[in-house]
């Protein structure tokens, strides 16, 4: 069970957006993240997050998942480009004050904020998205809709099978560790010695590679029947009506941007 | 009536040069429980492939002689239609777990979405599966977090659940532990009492022996011995052509050798080795101080 949780963001939950129909969440982000970048008004991106993102994470019962990646991983992050971005883009206008050659104006800077926001929503929707929604459940609605089967089981295997390379990795690494591999001094000893792994691992690999491949034909992966799924995945009226509006306002925001501009 | 039906069989790899089957042929009744055992390189793997539609299909190479399972012969069909009638597990549990899914009831329906089983039937077919092999309390398990003889118990289970007319199974319990492989063979029992035609290759003789119809001893490519186990299992040839053979036989034969051992037939099981050795009268208790 470890391994499971390990293995993706989702958190289960019973909830409205859980029930969702995973295109539709889908579509919510990029809707989101387009209009923060179409629409010409300068509190758009703001707005989501504080009237969008964040409501929507408590209706998902994930706020405490949702704070707890945004503060952690994505704050920083946006943090950081509006340092860089404030400092060092050119923008004419009133300066704020001078360092050095440093000579941040108060567009530079507002222009940054909008920019960390239009990051922050971007990642900060994507990761709500996949708190609440179970990669395969994903993957067999994308798959109904005409995603072919192999480009599905190639993104979702890709994620489970990850964490086991990297078990693989660690037990290559302890068994020459203990026919004496320095794995423990400098870093570039350590570099080196690291060489000795990419062999098996990489072998390794390219065999189970195809005893994978055994294994799924053996199971009709390439039957041509049509795939039919275990689960079922709601996609209702409302399911719709979201995608409609979303794809609405998008192309408003982008018709607003041009007439405005 | 044989379901399985291999005609002169020979085949060759890609970029190889000698063969690894040599002229088989192999008819596998409806329902017969035939175990193949022969010593590494022997080409018991490739045989295998080969009922299973994957040589030639998949590994290409050069197959010359007829392949039929239920009347339809290989070379004319496509893998996926013929991993209906044929359902192949082998060795290693890990690598046949699909990766896709993550419950142990999804990966069994993984094979059943592929093939287009509408929802209902396929729970049905999940479920029944589960409860033949015994792993209905794994439903919502990660195929992951489990045992190697639960994962070989999955991975059996997921080809049983396609239905297949024919199981053939490549060393399932070879990287088993001692409770790994009663698991897996407690299923194996369980699905030749059911009436399933089962394709076996195994080392484990002393398994073999309890529930082989027939045995085929494969060497260098070639069908060396066939018969019943017993027959099979303690011939002579066997030891002298590097097979592995069980440790039962090889005590009773010493036995034979200096008169302890009265009964024609040679053991495989220890039950049939206790049972052998009880035909021998005990020796008398000379030399021990009885009062």
């Amino acid at each position: 069970m470890a391994m499971h949780e390990r293995l993706s963001f989702y958190a289960k939950r019973d909830s409205i957006l859980h029930r969702l129909n995973p295109l539709t969440k889908l579509t919510l982000v990029f809707g989101f993240v387009l209009i923060s970048f179409f629409a010409p008004f300068y509190w758009t991106p703001h707005l989501l997050i504080l009237s969008g993102v964040i409501p929507l994470s408590f209706t998902g019962k994930v706020a405490r998942e949702y704070f707890n990646a945004s503060l952690r991983l994505i704050l920083p992050a946006a943090g950081f480009l509006f340092i860089m971005q404030a400092l060092f883009q050119p923008l004419e206008g009133e300066e704020l004050f001078r360092i050095g050659f440093l000579h941040p104006t108060k567009e530079s800077v507002m222009f940054a904020f909008a920019n960390a926001m239009r990051i922050f929503l971007m990642v900060s929707s994507f990761t709500l998205f996949l708190l609440t929604t179970h990669p395969s459940e994903l993957m067999s609605d994308l798959t109904r809709r005409g995603l072919p089967g192999q480009f599905a089981y190639v993104i979702i295997s890709t994620i489970q099978i990850l964490p086991q390379m990297q078990a693989k990795a660690q037990t290559i690494i302890s068994a020459q560790r203990s026919r004496g591999l320095d794995t423990q001094s400098s870093f570039l000893k350590r570099a080196g010695s690291l060489i000795p792994l990419v062999g098996p691992l990489v072998f390794g690999s390219l065999v189970e590679v195809e005893e994978r491949a055994i294994a799924i034909e053996a199971r009709g992966f390439t039957s041509t029947k049509t795939k039919t799924s275990l689960h079922e995945i709601p996609d209702t009226n409302s399911d719709k009506m979201i995608r409609w509006i979303l794809a609405a306002l998008v192309l408003i925001s982008l018709a607003l941007r041009l007439w405005l501009s | 009536m044989a379901i399985v039906n291999l005609q002169n069989v020979t085949y060759t790899y890609p970029l190889t040069h000698s063969p690894v089957l040599q002229n088989i042929n192999l008819r596998v009744n409806e329902g017969q429980f035939v175990s193949i055992i022969g010593p590494n390189g022997a080409g018991k793997s490739t045989l295998c492939y080969t009922i299973a539609g994957f040589v030639p299909h998949f590994f290409k190479g050069e197959l010359t002689g007829t392949v039929e399972v239920a009347d339809n012969e290989s070379s004319k069909s496509n893998l996926h239609e013929w991993v209906l009638n044929v359902g192949l597990a082998f060795q290693n549990p890990f690598n046949q777990i699909s990766g896709a899914k993550y419950t142990v009831f999804e990966e069994l329906a993984f094979g059943l979405e592929n093939i287009g089983v509408p929802r209902d039937e396929m729970k049905v077919r999940v479920e029944d599966a589960m409860k033949l092999t015994g792993i209905s309390d794994l439903a919502d398990r990660s195929p992951y977090s489990l045992s190697g003889g639960q994962q070989q118990r999955v991975a059996l289970t997921s080809i049983l659940v396609m239905q297949p007319k024919v199981l053939v199974l490549d060393e399932p319990t070879s990287q088993m532990d001692p409770i790994g492989t009663r698991e897996v063979f407690g299923v194996i029992r369980k699905l030749a009492e059911q009436g399933m035609t089962v394709i076996l290759v195994e080392h484990k003789v002393e398994w073999i022996a309890q529930f082989a119809d027939r045995v085929i001893a494969l060497k260098d490519g070639q069908i060396l011995l066939e018969g019943t186990p017993g027959e099979v299992l303690t011939s002579p040839i066997l030891e002298q052509s590097g097979f592995g053979i069980s440790r039962y036989t090889s005590v009773a034969r010493k036995a034979q050798g200096i008169g302890l051992w009265k009964n024609d037939q040679l053991p495989v099981t220890l039950d049939e080795a206790v049972e052998g050795f009880a035909l021998t009268p005990s020796p008398s208790p000379r030399g021990r101080g009885e009062q």
